[in-house]
């Protein structure tokens, strides 16, 4: 019989690890369509949270419409993020300038910029410590399942995310939205010369991306009951590493990077103290990087 | 004879070189017209400005009457000019029938709305436009087949499928006989006959002499960034220009 201790962690690092799997989505879709990486992403998880927070100490919607309220706000926040640091930046639309160096640079420092406009504009407005939630609407209820006690959130956290994820799935396969994001990611001019608005594809891909990071800041926040303006830092890190493992542009691969990630890190907790846990996603990076510079998943994308 | 598409006293100067310098020319209804021309003539130059891709320095493109010069590519693409690239420009990681419904999306246009929901009318217009194009290109058993596991011969009529779920009225191939040999060249040749059979209007960009000259109804020469020969084969091939330019280059 296993340790229930161990099955708990695991429970634990599952929630994790889909709360890294929405962010990185994100990162991966975004890097899919641009190649770049979009700095400001952890922002937008912070955002997520703070926006749900607000729409309870506002007016204590139930748990379903904070999640719409999130998702909205995510998705003003995505398109507000690509329309100030990205757009700009891409005054050029032929192949070499859309996926160029200087494009590459260009946004990182911008996306970068925006990430501390957004963090410190949060710390002014509400200070840098934890915010107070209303403490019904935290999602650490514990439940008994035999001798493994787990909390409502592994279970809500599991579901939203499963449901996103499948939405997402379904959205890139058999929406005509899905297969201009796919082409762009494929052959940016390509699809331009077919006819696909590619401006529209690219806002649409910060504002789907933008959603899940919104709704993972949210879900976190009350799984923890953690809120705070720098709050999106790590898990935009550990979303980064996911998306390095998976392999850069690959969703599956990252999806299955950051569930690897959520368990590594959890079950560590048990051999080393958890400060210590967070050194896993960046041996797991360093790893990736000198045996796997592909990524795990990525060895058979040609890349343009 | 109404012109298409007219180029009317086009130039494009990049820095200071005129890779396309004054050009006037125009394709009727029905035309198969060849755009010939040494290296670094100015022929993919001309058909980028016809696409939108690179903006007019001067001079004006009309389609069907209407000023065409400086609206995005996917609107050009949208009212009825289609393209192929002289280096492929297929989806790689995508199945050959999702390909060529990219093409059928952009054309049909993709509002974020109707995009939605597939089980649409809009869907299934989509899906019945893609399985013909398939089916004129031939690659319908290889729908489910992802692109770059096709071969190369293969590849180019994919992309000349997904420019045919466009539904176009003009097609433009760049180099479409690139990269072939001689009895896929031959293949080729006479698959762009079939298509001009079929009432589409085609202008095409090739560096094999003997491909243009075989199916082509008019020729337009360009030498550094300029029009030399706009006339017939059989009159292009002894016009002396034509012939000074293409001297000493192995063609």
């Amino acid at each position: 019989m296993i340790d229930p201790y161990y099955l708990q962690q695991l429970t634990i690092g599952i929630s994790l690890g889909m709360v890294y799997a929405l962010m990185a989505i994100g990162f991966t879709l975004i890097f899919g369509v641009l190649n770049v990486v979009n700095f400001a992403h952890g922002e937008v998880y912070t955002i997520g949270a703070f926006a749900g927070i607000m729409a309870i100490a506002a007016f204590g919607p139930p748990f379903l419409v904070i999640v719409f309220i999130v998702l909205a706000v995510g998705a003003l926040a995505g398109f507000g993020l690509e329309r100030l640091a990205f757009r700009p930046f891409r005054r050029f639309s032929d192949e070499a300038s859309l996926k160029s160096r200087a494009m590459r640079e260009a946004t990182l420092m911008s996306s970068l910029a925006m990430s501390i406009i957004a963090r410190e504009a949060m710390e002014l407005l509400f200070g840098s410590e934890f915010q107070t939630i209303d403490i019904s609407y935290l999602i650490n209820k514990p439940i008994e399942l035999g001798p493994v006690t787990i909390v409502n959130g592994d279970i809500i956290i599991f579901v939203v995310s499963v449901l996103m994820l499948g939405g997402l799935q379904w959205l890139l396969k058999y929406s005509s939205i899905g297969l201009s994001i796919r082409a762009v990611s494929n052959n940016p001019l390509g699809a331009k010369y077919v006819g696909i608005n590619t401006d529209r594809t690219i806002v649409l891909t910060f504002v789907i991306g933008s959603m899940m990071g919104a709704l993972a800041g949210i879900l976190v926040g009350l799984y923890y009951g953690a809120v705070f303006p720098s709050m999106g830092f790590i898990p935009g890190v550990k979303a980064f590493v996911a998306m390095v493992m998976g392999g850069l542009s690959s969703i599956p691969g990252a999806v299955i990077a950051a569930l690897v990630l959520g368990v590594a890190e959890s079950m560590s907790t048990t051999f080393v103290s958890s400060v210590w846990a967070d050194m896993v996603a960046y041996l797991f990076l360093i790893v990736t990087l000198v045996f796997f510079p592909q990524g795990l998943f990525g060895a058979r994308r040609e890349r343009v | 004879m109404s012109a298409m598409l007219e180029v009317a006293d086009v130039s494009r100067r990049f820095g200071g070189l005129m890779a396309v310098d004054g050009v006037t020319t125009s394709v009727g209804e029905g035309e198969l017209v060849g755009l010939i021309g040494p290296n670094g003539a100015g022929k993919t130059t001309l058909f980028n400005l016809i696409s939108g891709f690179t903006p007019v320095s001067s001079g004006e493109i009309r389609y069907r009457g209407e000023k065409i010069s400086g609206l995005k590519p996917s609107v050009i693409a949208s009212r009825g000019i289609s393209r192929t690239f002289q280096n492929l420009r297929v989806f790689p990681n995508m199945t050959v029938f999702d390909n060529v419904s990219v093409g059928a999306v952009g054309a049909i246009g993709q509002s974020p709305w109707q995009a939605i929901r597939s089980g649409s009318k809009r869907a299934k217009e989509i899906s019945e436009r893609s399985w013909e194009a398939l089916e004129k290109v031939q690659l319908t058993r290889y729908a489910n087949e992802l692109a770059a596991n096709l071969a190369y011969g293969k590849r180019k009529y994919l992309e000349i499928g997904r420019a045919l779920a466009m539904k176009p009225d003009l097609l433009v191939l760049d180099e479409p006989a690139a990269g072939l040999n001689d009895s896929e060249t031959a293949e080729l040749a006479a698959f762009i006959k079939e298509l001009h059979a079929g009432g589409l209007t085609v202008m095409l960009v090739e560096h094999d002499m003997g491909l243009v000259m075989s199916i082509c109804e008019r020729i337009v020469v360009l030498a550094s960034g300029r029009k030399i020969a706009d006339a017939e084969p059989a009159v292009v091939r002894q016009t002396r220009e034509v012939l000074e330019a293409y001297l000493g280059v192995d063609e």
